[in-house]
């Protein structure tokens, strides 16, 4: 019998950096040193940006949140926040924000908040209050002083598939699914990383020179894998969904940061958050009705008839807030990022990246890019501020397939899709009329898409298609959507069989259910009796005992 | 000024069973109707129950209704009255020519689009599956270009359900219908009204039939009225056709609404579509009146009886706007609720415990006029029927569609 000695497990897949978490952070890092011509390889342990990445507001920050208490983040925010509108077009709707403060909220806080963007290079346009309800009618009349600023909703989903999309064009992989379980060393110098593929089950070593914790609210584990120490603290943020759009523009509340205070309108949704609370681990996204009902007590003070709103989750995600030795935590905490060289710790190799927020990460990026070049001796710059991660959906494209989409689905494809999956997925429709028949009227997604997707190596899961075409991430969550793409799946996917189709689908409306269970009330109540019924009723999915 | 006998305030199944009930006792019946009612959301087949609170199956709808707790509607309408209910129902679906099938002692079994095999009490006869059992020669049947039919998830679960020895194949209909928008299956059951779709229909199933005991699975697209395509159909191939329940809109239940609709008309029962409720008049305990919406000012409907069957949280006769506050829209009627969170709902979307915030609902006394938290009367004139009703959760047990029949028979005999 033939024996695979140790050693040839160790050399199946090999890269200078590993970069270890998928979430805005890594894939920034990936693409920052493919970039610059460093062969480099990213692990995720779920699909990309499961974490904190995209369990937030959406909020691209104009910097105008941090003007009083940090001044060094509003600074930055504002730098890349310019810099990811012009980068990542596709991924940024420019709403622009407005900062309301109301009759509550202390006035000696709005002078500070002024004088402050004013040295943090942001520009707070003052507005009479005409203005700010002809711009935002429903706004309460409790408004006292309203301001603009250049706030934006950003697609953390997107712009981090964008970035590994960047990556691979200049040789950066991903691979998705992989645990990191262990970190090799030998002689204070590290060697590679152990990785247990979570679908299969197989492990293998990465073997590599650096590898680079950005494992967001997990990096304590992660470090704690070499046997290395570093605070972080998951603060766990809850942030509700409405099923309309009710702000035109980024609304924030004008007064020292608190929760539920800033609403981030996004395509046909507002996310309204957040909360701010410790938690022992990153993994716990779990919601209860005292957040939610907290949440909807302050954002009704700025927006009176929120309740009528049909809520259509509420989810919650973990930052990663650094904690130095003796450091405080919650929202006193910085919201700066620190990045750890562990050659001082005595594991030559290994750095750990840690802290931030979702609006300047490209800056993070960037950063941790040098001292990795530094040390590898490569003196390529970052491009990262110049080049757009991808090449944008021509006009006469899209002019073209508007004979095939539905007419208001055909912006939301091309910037979906980039120019490449959206002409092979134009050639679907072309080529087969069937092919056209809407999968999900709520996000306006074809069949063709789907198709192309699912069959893409990257999709395990359904979920994994969700997260990528938005198929029962609308208004629906998931009423119509779930046997379409439990059907669809089974029939294109590669890692499914029809007959499991429906434990798939109930699996499906059950992660929609994590979501909507803390805010059943309202009008959420309606569409889930819908849920059930045609569910358990029409499709008799969940029968009981027979003798 | 108008005065009705009996006014009957929703077009879901438990009002138009309302209205039909009443309008047969020759009362002067005016429907007041805003949206489309539920019936082409559900299958129109009627499940009476078919689980019992442990979630064990009830073969025997009759035993089940026994053992329900006194708090549910059937223990308020009584054994006696269900019965009477059915029979009713099964009576007018034979006189205008729908006919449906079953019983309250068996349980009738109907094919679901992802092959599982669904208990429901009535049924017509081209959704009942009951006598399935695997050694037929199935054939499934789909539609070239069909929303929201998925063949294979059918093929791979029937041969479970029903245990069958070999895979049931799977072929594909066309038809002129590609090309436009999407397709549902209304256009396809359109397209089965005409008599060249028929035909073209039978000529491309037939090269399938095998045996006697050849049955054609289809989604639900055999006409749009009654059972004439599928009678049609049936004996052009000398072979079984048998629908399934699926996503709406359902072509069943549009047929239920469309026949229940006629025999309205027919019996002069005034229909006024369009008309959101707002709100009663009342004096003392009785309510004289209610206001709804027109299109200049509102407008008061009277009369003697109100039976309010607007559909509960599912049709938003009832709301939740807060936690624990629930609010009937029109008469402000007591609403039952669980209270606490953990009650409220279970951490599984489908298990084997009814949803408590299902429950909410009013609470009646028997002759079904709305109770207090004490038990006292809060209307005398005021009936409550179908999903209003609080204590039972209709997706859990299926019972929907049972609950509005028996309930709406029994309101408007009262």
């Amino acid at each position: 019998m033939c024996v695979i000695p140790e050693r040839m497990r160790f050399t199946m897949e090999k890269a200078t950096v590993v970069v270890i978490g998928g979430g805005a952070t890594g894939v920034g890092i990936l693409r920052d040193l493919s970039m610059r011509g460093v062969d480099t390889l990213l692990v995720e342990k779920c699909d990309l940006v499961n974490g904190a990445s995209s369990r937030y507001h959406g909020l691209l920050h104009s910097g105008g949140r941090y003007a009083v208490k940090d001044q060094e983040a509003a600074k930055e925010c504002i730098i890349e926040n310019q810099i990811l509108r012009k980068i990542g077009k596709s991924c940024v709707e420019t709403t622009g924000g407005m900062f309301v403060r109301l009759n509550i909220d202390d006035p000696d806080y709005e002078e500070a908040w002024v004088k402050g963007c004013a040295e943090s290079g942001i520009e707070a346009k003052p507005i009479t209050l005409e203005e700010a309800f002809r711009l935002e009618p429903l706004l309460s009349k409790n408004v006292q002083s309203a301001y603009l600023v250049p706030d934006a909703a950003i697609d953390g989903f997107r712009m981090s598939w964008q970035n590994v999309e960047s990556a691979k064009r200049y040789g950066g992989r991903s691979l998705t699914y992989r645990e990191v379980i262990g970190i090799e060393q030998a002689n204070g110098e590290l060697k590679g990383v152990k990785v247990r593929n979570t679908i299969t089950g197989e492990e293998e070593i990465i073997e590599c020179e650096v590898a680079i914790n950005a494992a967001g609210g997990w990096a304590g584990k992660v470090a704690a894998l070499a046997g290395l120490e570093v605070g972080v603290q998951p603060d766990k943020g809850t942030l509700l969904a409405f099923n309309q759009r009710i702000t035109n523009h980024v609304v924030n509340r004008l007064h020292k940061s608190s929760d539920g205070d800033i609403f981030v309108p996004h395509g046909s949704i507002t996310i309204l958050g957040t909360s701010s609370m410790s938690i022992p681990d990153a993994e716990d996204t779990s919601t209860s009705r005292a957040e939610v009902e907290n949440l909807l007590s302050i954002g009704e003070k700025t927006f009176e008839h929120l309740r009528d709103y049909r809520m259509l989750r509420a989810f919650a995600g973990s930052r990663p807030l650094y904690i130095p030795p003796g450091g405080a935590v919650g929202r006193s905490a910085s919201r700066g990022f620190a990045i750890v060289d562990h050659e001082d710790d005595g594991l030559k190799g290994m750095f750990t990246i840690v802290g931030g927020k979702f609006t300047t990460y490209r800056l993070m990026a960037e950063k941790m890019a040098d001292k990795v070049c530094a040390k590898l001796g490569n003196t390529e710059k970052c491009r990262t501020a110049e080049e757009p991660l991808v090449p944008e959906v021509s006009e006469e494209a899209k002019k073209a397939a508007r004979k095939y989409f539905p007419a208001y689905g055909t912006n939301l494809a091309a910037t979906r899709l980039g120019p490449e999956r959206f002409a092979k997925v134009v050639k679907r429709l072309e080529e087969a009329p069937e092919k056209r028949e809407l999968v999900c009227e709520c996000e306006n997604v074809t069949l063709a898409e789907f198709e192309e997707i699912a069959q893409e190596e990257t999709c395990y899961q359904i979920n994994d298609i969700r997260r990528r075409t938005r198929v029962g991430m609308g208004t629906c969550q998931g009423n119509f959507c779930a046997l379409r793409s439990a059907g669809l799946f089974a029939k294109y996917g590669k890692h499914e069989r029809a007959a499991e189709t429906l434990t798939r689908m109930k699996e499906f409306l059950q992660g929609r259910w994590k979501g909507i269970r803390p805010v059943l009330v309202g009008r959420t109540l309606r569409e889930t009796q819908m849920t059930r019924a045609l569910y358990e009723l029409s499709f008799h999915v969940n029968g009981g005992k027979k003798e | 000024m108008k005065h009705a006998d009996t006014l009957v305030i929703g077009s879901g199944f438990a009002g138009l069973m309302a209205a039909l009930v009443s309008a047969n006792q020759r009362k002067k019946v005016t429907l007041l109707t805003c949206g489309s009612g539920s019936l082409s959301l559900n299958s129109g087949v009627i499940d009476v129950l078919g689980y019992d609170e442990q979630h064990n199956y009830v073969e025997c709808p009759r035993k089940g209704i026994e053992s329900l707790p006194a708090e549910h509607p059937y223990s308020k309408i009584g054994m006696e009255t269900v019965e009477k209910a059915v029979n009713f129902f099964l009576d007018f679906t034979r006189d205008y020519g729908f006919p449906y099938r079953g019983s309250l002692d068996h349980q009738l079994l109907v094919p679901t689009a992802v092959g599982t095999m669904k208990p429901t009490c009535l049924a017509p006869h081209c959704l009942d599956g009951t006598s399935l059992h695997g050694e037929e020669h199935i054939v499934i049947v789909g539609i070239k270009g069909l929303k929201d039919f998925y063949g294979n998830i059918l093929q791979d679960n029937l041969q479970q359900s029903l245990n069958g020895q070999t895979k049931f194949p799977v072929v594909e209909v066309e038809t002129p219908l590609l090309g436009g928008r999407d397709i549902t299956t209304i256009d396809v059951a359109r397209w089965l009204d005409t008599q060249e779709g028929r035909d073209s229909f039978a000529s491309q199933l037939r090269p399938y039939v095998q045996s006697d005991n050849t049955v054609f699975l289809v989604p639900q697209v055999l006409g749009t009225k009654g059972q004439e395509c599928a009678a049609y159909i049936h004996e052009k191939l000398g072979a079984e056709v048998l629908e399934t329940t699926c996503l709406p809109p359902s072509v069943n239940g549009l047929r239920l609404q469309k026949m229940l609709k006629q025999a309205l008309k027919d019996m002069n029962v005034e229909i006024v579509e369009n008309t959101k409720v707002l709100r009663a008049v009342s004096d003392g305990k009785k309510v004289t009146g209610v206001v709804a919406e027109a299109s200049i000012r509102e407008k008061t409907y009277y009369a003697d009886k109100f039976i309010l069957a607007t559909g509960g949280l599912y049709s938003g006769g009832i709301t939740v706007r807060e936690f624990e506050h629930p609010q009937e829209m029109i008469f402000d009627l007591p609403v039952y609720i669980e209270s606490g969170e953990e009650n409220w709902s279970n951490a599984e979307l489908f298990s084997a415990k009814p949803q408590g915030f299902a429950k909410t609902g009013v609470r009646t006394d028997t002759s079904l006029r709305p109770v207090d938290a004490n038990n006292e009367l809060v209307y005398e004139n005021v009936y409550v029927v179908g999903s209003n009703l609080g204590g039972y959760d209709f997706c859990f047990e299926h019972s929907g569609n049972g609950v509005a029949l028996a309930s709406a028979y029994k309101a408007a005999l009262m």
